[in-house]
């Protein structure tokens, strides 16, 4: 995984200096993009460094070896459902809660309902009926 | 997989931050007297106790974490026996010390509100309660994350890493929403 950390890593190197350049242009007195760029340098840096962490932690895999071959990434990768309706209902929940903000105060309440019924059913899908474990 | 998707998510969530940085600093450059007046009326020490509250639940929610990856869900022994804690009891300290943050917050708005400092008194009150009630969204939405949480592990038979990958993925969002709070305290109480 290290060619995945260093694409992110990457940004540390162009951002970093780009914001110093940024903020001594701009005599330190102009700090929206300074700071924007500084925390862009923050963001590659997050992603990169806990790509470089888990690469430590799981060691090379099939596709960072030259001999690698394709059956050994073979097994479970994650869970995934296979068909799910609560990310719909979660989304009409949102969609109507916005709906409620546009139009009228009191639509809002039943996008907070749905949104609530669809978050509590997303979650729990896996944990409950047929699924219960 | 889904903890990858958790950490880029919170990049960009970063940037989200980030605007209310710019916005904060941006008025900040733009009416330094107003700052002077306005940043006399904050409580520090009662923000500092309140960021003391936040910082420690981050350790009690990293402790339930652990407990999560050795898939303990529940304590083994008796309810002040630390040790034998299980994922759940780390868990339910980290919401009520969360809890009580967003509650102490929301007196420190009262405060203010009493000082003269409003959301539509005057660019600071805009910027103040904009960054630090953004944040507070934030860690009340990770106490609702934090329940669902202890609700999946009280309800399975057997805690599995399905259910320690949504704990530990929950931690992450948790640890970040800290340290955008260390980052907002230092700049809104001490930096000024």
């Amino acid at each position: 995984m290290k060619v995945e950390s260093w694409i992110f890593l990457g940004g540390l190197f162009f951002f970093t200096p780009t914001a110093i350049v940024y903020g001594y242009m701009t005599n330190w007195e102009e700090p929206v993009g300074m700071l924007a760029l500084f925390m862009l340098a923050a963001m590659t840096l997050m992603v990169g460094w806990y790509l470089l962490h888990t690469s430590r932690r799981v060691g090379p895999r099939p596709e960072d070896r030259v001999d690698g071959e394709i059956h050994e990434n073979a097994g479970a990768v994650g869970l995934f459902a296979p068909w799910s309706w609560w990310p719909l209902i979660l989304s009409t929940g949102a969609a109507v809660g916005f709906l409620g903000l546009a139009v009228g105060f009191w639509v809002l309440y039943i996008g907070a309902g749905l949104t609530v019924i669809a978050l509590v059913g997303w979650v729990y899908e896996f944990s409950r009926g047929n699924h219960a474990h | 997989m889904v903890s990858v998707g958790t950490v880029v998510w919170l990049a960009s969530e970063l940037m989200f931050f980030a605007a209310l940085f710019a916005m904060y600093f941006t008025l900040r450059a733009a009416s330094p007297e107003m700052w002077a007046t306005e940043t006399a009326k904050l409580n520090v020490p009662f923000a500092l106790i309140n960021t003391i509250i936040l910082v420690s639940s981050s350790f009690s929610c990293q402790l339930g974490v652990f407990r999560a990856e050795d898939l303990k869900p529940r304590r083994t022994g008796g309810l002040f026996n630390l040790k034998e804690w299980g994922m759940v009891e780390w868990f339910v300290l980290t919401v009520i010390l969360g809890s009580i943050f967003v509650s102490v917050q929301a007196y420190e708005y009262t405060e203010l509100v009493a000082h003269g400092i409003a959301m539509n008194s005057n660019a600071y009150g805009s910027v103040f309660y904009m960054t630090t009630g953004f944040h507070g969204l934030h860690v009340a939405g990770g106490l609702i994350a934090f329940m669902l949480i202890i609700g999946r592990a009280l309800i399975a038979r057997k805690f599995g890493h399905f259910e320690a990958t949504g704990a530990i993925v929950v931690s992450y969002y948790w640890h970040f929403v800290d340290v955008v709070w260390i980052a907002l305290f230092a700049i809104i109480y001490f930096l000024k």
